[in-house]
């Protein structure tokens, strides 16, 4: 029988004015800047004016900037994709000794934070790095055999962290996917190339349209990596940076523009493209059984293999954990530190100076992890179960700080709210932990709503439904049945939020003050400083709470499953 | 079971996208009378449920409980209880916990409520299962759980969507026996929504059968499978072949004269829906097997056929005859033909199951 949920339902005034309320704090939070941002780049002393947009395009190399963006964005998804993509089919389809710890340990950059994943991977491979030396020394080099710099560097951490994405997407794609489809392929007669590309290619492609933009999008938006080792090499967001700190305000905001402009541009029609196919195998839950590597080569070539790459992947985490115990100053010119401590830690933890970033963080992440909750929370109810007018302009809301680049958002923040105009939603939060607290609610707001508005998809309305035929009223409901059964989304909403808030680098070093310096900006400057102990030890500290979350968030989204009272 | 109106559905109607899925539907309930709405799937039926308990919202029409028009009352102030298809019990709480939930929302103590849902567990023979969690039930412990939620508030009306569909075939007919004990028992007032016509002849006092969001007809089963109203519930309930005839002079008020191909004359029933068929119109005869026997080809009132198909139903055979302007099907003994023989087919003690319908139904407005 036909589940009758898509008709909208009228609304009692109260759930009007909550509607409406939700709309405007939307639209304030999240375009009102934006708008900001675009009239202020065509704003001069008389009037409208194109002039910085002529500019900007009169600029060599304001363009030059732009177009890497673009390319090294492009090189990324592809580089990615082929990471990331046949490491899925690998321990998806395939049973081999250590399969499941390989398989884990292949998520691994997942936990490193956009920054401390660049100084990781510096570590490791920079000019003075462990494997840099290592390599130099063996090979009795009179230089470093590669210099961690431009273009080549940046694409290598950004395949680093991003190939991830290809990987989880694909090989929850392959989950999904109905195991008949492809006995069905072979029943027809089909081998298992042509199953491959007839079959369960075609079918994951939605699925890796969806991972391709996403890597594309984080590209765009990425920082870290291109402004800690890009040296010369420029992207529009370290470019808007540069812009800013030089007091080039015109030009930052027409570069902003165009930043998200080309964003928004690419984002629409592989959105389009994601959205178009959707395929899902019907409710059987069987799983395709995986093959078992057969042949004398494979049995012991396939986990070395997956063993060899899944040690590329660990390696940084490696160094991090190792250069944290690395004194102030005593690394030099050794290949391998030569003195360890645990003097960096009982730092961290001891001195108000080094402990203030990490409180900080701490209270920006939980407040907007509170705040995105709530907000999705809201919107879910507003969206899926009742249906309001405009439903589908508010989800849209929630995603639109999703297709801005963080640093577009912390310009768009930073110039809206340095004045005050209270009478044009303007504030001076400039300056506040409260500016950052809105950066990290918008930034993780996307990931957090889709996580909670899909809980709310997957909820059987009939329980509310079964609830209000037991009498229960509206609130009776949201708190013992509706908020009970979205744990899990909540969980995994919360959990996103609360990572992404702790480790967040692109926006905050817009947006932070001294006193208000997350861990990211003291992991900077602590590099600034060449002590380098003290910024693994950061690093290491975020690593930990990111894997905490992560694991935690896990339970409970299981423990929400099935919880006997 | 009273004959005072309980609960009324008047003139229904729910658009949805501007087609009618309900329309113009009344049905009158009597106090504690079991009414199942029988239908195929789309036919309004789950429709119709949903707007008596109020999560939707007809277009027009009224529902009316004890003379009080409820239409705009929210779902939670009606007071009904309700056992959904997947019986949407709530996996987060124990089986106790579902089953006090309504309790709660009412406001009984708690000493009162550890009671009432002792006792509605013991009611769906589920004794002592209170710590226990949802999901290490089995199918149909979680059905009784449902029913024993919806009846631990004591509801004035008991709804029931599809409560079987989930259940294998042996377990399906254990429950629905004990559905209707445990509803007479009580003796609530209960709506019973299915496409299983079993199940419907079962479980009902009457049966509302459905078709496009109309209402066909509404009656006891026996009457229903006896002097169907429409085309649609003679072939919906039981089985029914079909042959084309001519009306000829009506007998009574209830029956008819028809002729059919060969110049044989059977006497049928007159639709029950009031549809007047004229002497000389085209009719459609669809004939019960049990209604026919085989007859020597020629014989007195024997349709001339040829036997297509023979199939096994346990106490008997069902065979399919091919006649001039349709097929029918004759209920007989093991060896009463063969395939491809040509017999002849008259009624056993016509008009009984021979039901005469206009060629064309009434058109749909």
């Amino acid at each position: 029988m036909i589940t009758t949920a898509t008709r909208r339902r009228r609304l009692s005034p109260r759930a009007r004015i909550l509607t409406l309320a939700v709309f405007a704090l939307l639209l304030w939070a999240v375009v009102y800047p934006n708008l900001v941002v675009l009239v202020e780049s065509v704003g001069g002393d008389s009037g409208i004016t194109l002039r910085h947009y002529a500019e900007f395009f009169a600029t060599p190399a304001e363009l030059r900037a732009l177009w890497s963006s673009v390319w090294i964005s492009a090189a990324t998804v592809l580089l990615s994709a082929l990471i990331g993509i046949p490491l899925a089919f690998l321990f998806a389809r395939f049973e081999f000794p250590g399969r499941r710890v390989l398989g884990a340990l292949a998520a691994m950059p997942v936990l490193l934070p956009p920054l401390v994943g660049v100084i990781a991977i510096l570590f490791l491979y920079g000019e003075s790095g462990i494997a840099t030396r290592t390599l130099q020394s063996a090979l009795g080099l009179e230089s470093p055999p590669w210099r961690m710099q431009g273009a080549s560097a940046i694409l290598a951490v950004h395949a680093y962290s991003m190939y991830v994405y290809f990987y989880l997407f694909a090989l929850a794609g392959l989950a999904r996917l109905d195991p008949a489809v492809h006995e069905a392929a072979a029943s027809l007669g089909a081998g298992r190339f042509r199953t491959l590309t007839r079959v369960t290619l075609p079918l994951l492609t939605p699925t890796l349209a969806g991972a391709a933009l996403l890597t594309f999008m984080t590209s765009m938006a990425s920082f870290s990596a291109p402004y800690v080792l890009g040296g010369g090499f420029r992207v529009m967001t370290t470019q808007i940076f540069s812009s800013k700190l030089q007091g080039a305000t015109s030009m930052a905001m027409v570069e902003t523009v165009m930043l998200a402009s080309v964003s928004l541009l690419v984002l629409w029609p592989l959105s389009r493209w994601e959205g178009s196919r959707e395929y899902v195998a019907p409710g059987k839950g069987t799983r395709a059984p995986r093959l078992p590597v057969k042949s004398r080569w494979a049995v012991i070539g396939v986990p070395l293999i997956a063993a060899a790459g899944v040690a590329v992947l660990v390696l940084p985490h490696l160094t991090l954990l190792l250069v944290s115990f690395v004194p102030d100053g005593s690394w030099t010119t050794q290949t391998l530190p030569p003195q360890y401590s645990l003097e960096n830690y009982a730092q961290l933890f001891t001195e108000a100076r080094t402990l203030r970033p990490i409180v900080n963080s701490l209270l920006a992440a939980s407040a907007a992890t509170f705040a995105a909750v709530a907000l999705a929370i809201a919107v879910g109810q507003l969206v899926v179960r009742w249906r309001v007018r405009g439903a589908r302009v508010l989800e849209g809301l929630l995603a639109v700080p999703w297709a801005l680049p963080g640093t577009v958002l912390a310009i768009a923040l930073a110039t809206t709210h340095s004045v005050s105009q209270p009478w044009a939603g303007r504030f001076v939060l400039v300056g506040s932990a409260w500016i950052l607290v809105l950066a990290y609610t918008l930034r993780v707001l996307p990931l957090t709503g889709r996580a909670i508005t899909a809980g709310f998809r997957q909820t059987d309305p009939s329980l509310e439904e079964a609830a209000a035929t037991l009498g229960a009223g509206a609130w009776r409901t949201l708190r013992r049945v509706t908020i009970p059964g979205l744990l899990p989304a909540i969980a995994a909403g919360a959990s996103l939020a609360f990572v992404t808030g702790l480790g967040e680098f692109v926006a905050s070093i817009v947006l932070y003050t001294h006193r208000t310096r997350p861990i990211s900006i003291e992991i900077l400057s602590q590099l600034r400083d060449f002590d380098l102990g003290a910024a693994a030890a950061y690093g290491v500290l975020l690593m930990v709470i990111v894997a905490l979350a992560f694991t935690l968030g896990q339970r409970w989204i299981q423990g929400g499953r099935e919880q006997p009272l | 079971m009273s004959d005072r109106v309980f609960l009324q559905l008047e003139n229904l109607t729910r658009l949805f996208a501007g087609t009618p899925a309900v329309r113009d539907l009344s049905v009158a309930i009597a106090e504690h009378e079991i009414v199942t709405l029988l239908g195929p799937s789309g036919c309004g039926k789950t429709t119709t449920l949903r707007m008596i308990a109020g999560f939707e919202q007809p277009d027009s029409g009224r529902v009316v409980l004890e003379g009080r028009d409820v239409t705009r009352l929210a779902p939670q102030k009606r007071g009904f209880g309700m056992v959904f298809q997947h019986y949407a019990l709530f996996p987060h709480l124990s089986v106790g916990a579902n089953v006090a939930f309504g309790l709660e929302a009412s406001g009984f103590g708690k000493a009162e409520i550890a009671a009432k849902v002792e006792r509605a567990l013991e009611r769906v023979r589920l004794p002592g299962t209170e710590q226990r969690s949802i999901g290490s039930l089995s199918g149909g412990q979680q059905q009784r759980v449902a029913l024993a939620r919806a009846l631990a508030p004591e509801p004035r009306v008991l709804l029931l969507d599809e409560p079987l569909s989930n259940l294998d075939a042996a377990l399906r007919e254990q429950t629905r026996r004990e559905l209707r004990s445990l509803v007479k028992e009580i003796g609530i007032t209960t709506v019973y929504v299915t496409h299983d016509q079993e199940e419907a002849f079962d479980l009902s006092d009457r049966i509302a059968v459905m078709q496009a969001g109309r209402l066909n007809q509404l009656g006891p089963a026996e009457a229903l499978y006896h002097r169907p109203a429409t085309e649609f519930v003679a072939t919906f309930l039981g089985r029914a072949g079909a042959v084309d005839a001519r009306a000829q002079t009506p007998i009574d008020g209830e029956s008819l004269r028809c002729r059919l191909p060969g110049d044989v004359v059977w006497s049928a029933l007159s639709p029950a829906s009031g549809a007047s068929i004229e002497p000389g119109d085209g009719t459609r005869l669809r004939v019960r097997p049990e209604a026919l026997r085989f007859a020597p080809p020629g014989s007195e009132g024997a349709l001339s056929a040829k036997v297509a198909d023979r199939r096994f139903a346990g106490s008997v055979y069902i065979y399919t005859v091919m006649v001039e302007g349709g097929e029918l099907e004759v209920q007989a003994g093991a060896d009463a033909a063969r395939l491809g023989d040509a017999v002849g087919v008259a009624p056993r003690a016509a008009p009984d199951g021979i039901f005469a319908f206009p060629l064309r139904q009434p058109a749909d407005a």
